[in-house]
C-alpha cells in the first residue's frame, strides 16, 4: 500500500463487496448497491479531506 | 420491522418471494443442523456458511474480501489485540479483540504463529489495525446473512 488513497480505495472495495453482498439479492442489483457504496466511500473521502484541508494540522 | 426480520418469525415454511417483474423465487428453509453448521462454519471461516449452503460464489468473493482484508491490515503492521486480564475485562481492549477475533482461524494462526505484534511505529500501523478491525467484523455481518439464507428469510 503505497498511499493514503490506495489504502482507501483498498478498503472502500473491500467492504463494498461484503456490503453488496450481504445487502442485496440479485447479482445485479448487488454489484449496483455494491459500486454504490464504493463511489460513496472515496467522494466522502475526498469531501472530508477538502474540509479539513484549511486546518492546522 | 417487517415481522419477517423477527428472530421469532416460523422458519419451518417456504415462503414465496418475488424478486422482480414475474420472477418469483420459492426461499426453503435449512434444517436447525444445517443452519447451526453454516453459523459456525462462517464465523471460523468467513464465506464458509454460504459455501456450505450452495451460495459458492457469494462464499468465495466474501472469503477473497475479508481474508485480503486481514492480510493486508497485517502486511500494514497493524495489531492483533489479545484477550485482555481478568481484571480488565470492562475495557476497549475486549472490544478490539472481539473485533479481531470475528475472522475465526486465521485469528487463531495468526496468534500461534506469534505474528500480529504490529509495528505501532510504521506510518501504517493505524491503517492496518483499523483494516483488521474491520475483516473481524465484517464476518460477523457475514455469518448474520448466512443465518437469513439458511432460515429462508433471503435469497
Amino acid at each position: 500500500m503505497t498511499s493514503h488513497f490506495g489504502a482507501l480505495t483498498a478498503f472502500a472495495l473491500l467492504v463494498s463487496v461484503v456490503f453488496g453482498i450481504i445487502t442485496k439479492n440479485e447479482p445485479y442489483e448487488q454489484f449496483k448497491y455494491g459500486a454504490f457504496v464504493f463511489v460513496s466511500f472515496l467522494l466522502a473521502a475526498v469531501l472530508v479531506g477538502w474540509i479539513m484541508y484549511p486546518l492546522p494540522l | 420491522m417487517l415481522k419477517g426480520d423477527s428472530p421469532n418469525a416460523p422458519a419451518d415454511s417456504a415462503q414465496n418471494f418475488t424478486v422482480g417483474v414475474g420472477k418469483s423465487v420459492v426461499l426453503k428453509p435449512q434444517s436447525p443442523a444445517m443452519t447451526a453448521a453454516a453459523c459456525v462454519g462462517g464465523l471460523l471461516v468467513p464465506g464458509l456458511g454460504h459455501l456450505l449452503l450452495g451460495r459458492w460464489i457469494r462464499g468465495v468473493l466474501l472469503l477473497a474480501s475479508v481474508l485480503l482484508m486481514f492480510v493486508l491490515g497485517l502486511a500494514m503492521h497493524g495489531a492483533l489485540s489479545s484477550p485482555p486480564a481478568s481484571g480488565e475485562l470492562v475495557s476497549f481492549k475486549t472490544l478490539n479483540t472481539f473485533a479481531n477475533v470475528g475472522v475465526g482461524l486465521a485469528y487463531v494462526i495468526t496468534i500461534g504463529l506469534g505474528k500480529g505484534a504490529g509495528i505501532p511505529d510504521s506510518q501504517t500501523a493505524d491503517y492496518g489495525w483499523l483494516f483488521l478491525v474491520v475483516a473481524g467484523l465484517l464476518n460477523y455481518l457475514i455469518v448474520f446473512d448466512a443465518f437469513d439464507i439458511a432460515r429462508g428469510r433471503k435469497q
